[in-house]
């Protein structure tokens, strides 16, 4: 869940839109020195928007019966890596607020910051812990996924508390209220997001090897997987 | 194509240029969620779907359509506002002036909403995002954003084309074989992104491709009227918020 348009306070919408900045800001300055270096990397990163783009319109079925769509933060950031995707991110973003109506202008740096920093990040290190010690490759895309998704939503219930603090019991109340109605439909959807991150991920082991060789997530003969994929990242 | 975009491409506004519009739409927002809920965000609503179903021609069951999601999330959101977690009354009890902060937030939201949904009901992307180069964002970035929002279709299309050959085939009948189709869903979007990427790539390279992607912008202006009118518009919007946050209880 996008939070909508004009839902924040003025000052809060700011504020969340400062603090994305940097991070998007990192994403943009590496997706320019990549395409820069490599001009047929538009295509390739056009691609994966309009992955993300799609991956975000799937609707899977929930545990509690409901049906919501994945984030696509977990296996965007696993494939992509998490500064890519806080530019794809935004993209897609974007593109739900103006396209779809979901989510919104003025709350777009709220939602970048959960979606496409927070969730990214968080997904992206808990694969890479996983992946550190031998963890078999799709249990780490699993917890990679949940973590991301979960995470999302963690960070979006703080930024509704903050927003809206409850009038008995302040922030904490609110953030109960908030996190207790999200963990209701969020976890069984967090263990959704991870399991269909898990047999898409099975699949694109089957098909597209090359693929993922190239964006790192397999092993190539004698290198790491994981490393960086470009000499661009290396120095990076 | 998705229902808005389609709308915008047929849109009375779509030769006007996109900063017309944007200070129209985008100032309404602004104004949505900053002025007081009550009597300002109601007159900026008025105000809003006046314009859309006026002056803009947005046909009222499309408008209604798009409306109605973000619609859904601020019912959602404001009824939060209605409990309060601790207090006399429990754990959860009912919170003082509850219904009016979720009647403001209600008033706020769907009047902002309002405001972002009359750019995008009659501005293209395709007519907005090559001109935020000149907005200061990076070429690189525009370019990936565009071929995002080209491709994006394609994939839209080709995955609803799959959904029916897996419903033909019994793909949705049972949990299983909905978790199987979903998975094989989102792996086919993925080859089918970069299998379509190396191909565009390698039709660009024939044609001399630098990495850089020209597309042909309609060449309109900014018309002076308009932008003086739509802020003539949002000045009194304002200042009649400000009379009659006096004059009404």
């Amino acid at each position: 869940m996008h939070i909508a348009e004009g839902f924040l306070p003025p000052a809060h919408a700011i504020a969340w839109g400062v603090a994305a900045t940097p991070f998007v800001v990192q994403g943009v300055r590496s997706l320019t020195r990549e395409v820069r270096e490599h001009p047929e990397s538009t295509l390739l990163l056009g691609a994966s928007g309009a992955f993300t783009f799609v991956l975000s319109a799937l609707k899977i079925p929930s545990v509690t019966g409901s049906c919501s769509h994945p984030t696509g933060t977990g296996l965007g950031a696993i494939l992509f890596r998490p500064p890519i995707m806080a530019v794809l991110g935004t993209i897609t973003l974007l593109f739900q607020a103006l396209l779809l109506a979901h989510g919104g202008l003025t709350t777009l740096g709220a939602n970048v910051f959960s979606m496409a920093i927070v969730g990214p990040w968080a997904g992206y290190a808990v694969y890479r812990l996983l992946k550190r010690y031998d963890v078999p490759l799709m249990v780490a895309v699993f917890f990679g996924a949940f973590v991301a998704d979960l995470s999302t939503y963690c960070v979006t219930s703080v930024q509704l508390a903050l927003a809206f603090p409850d009038p008995g019991s302040g922030f904490p109340g609110a953030l109960a209220k908030f996190g207790s109605i999200f963990a209701v439909t969020q976890i069984p959807l967090a263990v959704s997001e991870g399991l269909l991150t898990v047999l898409v991920m099975r699949l694109l082991v089957q098909s597209s090897k090359g693929e993922l060789t190239r964006l790192g997530v397999l092993l190539q003969r004698g290198r790491q997987a994981s490393a960086p994929r470009s000499e661009t990242e290396a120095k990076a | 194509m998705l229902p808005i975009d389609a709308a915008a491409h047929s849109s009375r506004w779509r030769r006007r240029h996109p900063v017309d519009k944007a200070v129209l739409g985008l100032g309404l927002t602004a104004l949505a969620i900053s002025l007081p809920p009550w009597p300002g965000a109601a007159l900026v609503l008025a105000a809003a779907l006046a314009l859309l179903l006026g002056p803009a021609g947005v046909p009222p069951r499309k408008l209604w359509r798009a409306y109605r999601i973000p619609l859904g999330f601020c019912v959602t959101g404001a009824l939060t506002l209605l409990v309060q977690v601790g207090g006399p009354e429990g754990y959860v009890g009912w919170a003082d002036g509850g219904a009016a902060r979720a009647g403001e937030l209600l008033l706020r939201t769907s009047a902002a909403s309002l405001g972002v949904l009359l750019l995008a009901f009659t501005t293209p992307l395709s007519d907005l995002l090559p001109r935020l180069v000149r907005a200061g964002v990076p070429a690189p970035v525009v370019d990936v954003a565009l071929v995002t929002y080209r491709m994006s279709f394609l994939l839209l299309d080709s995955m609803s084309r799959v959904r029916q050959a897996q419903a033909a085939r019994l793909g949705h009948t049972t949990r299983a074989a909905t978790w199987r189709s979903l998975a094989g869903l989102g792996a086919t979007a993925f080859v089918r992104a970069f299998d379509r990427a190396s191909r565009l790539q390698a039709g660009l390279a024939g044609r001399g491709y630098d990495g850089t992607l020209h597309v042909l912008v309609p060449d309109v202006r900014v018309s002076r009227r308009f932008v003086a009118l739509s802020l003539a518009l949002l000045l009194a919007l304002t200042a009649l918020t400000l009379v009659l946050e006096r004059l009404l209880p």
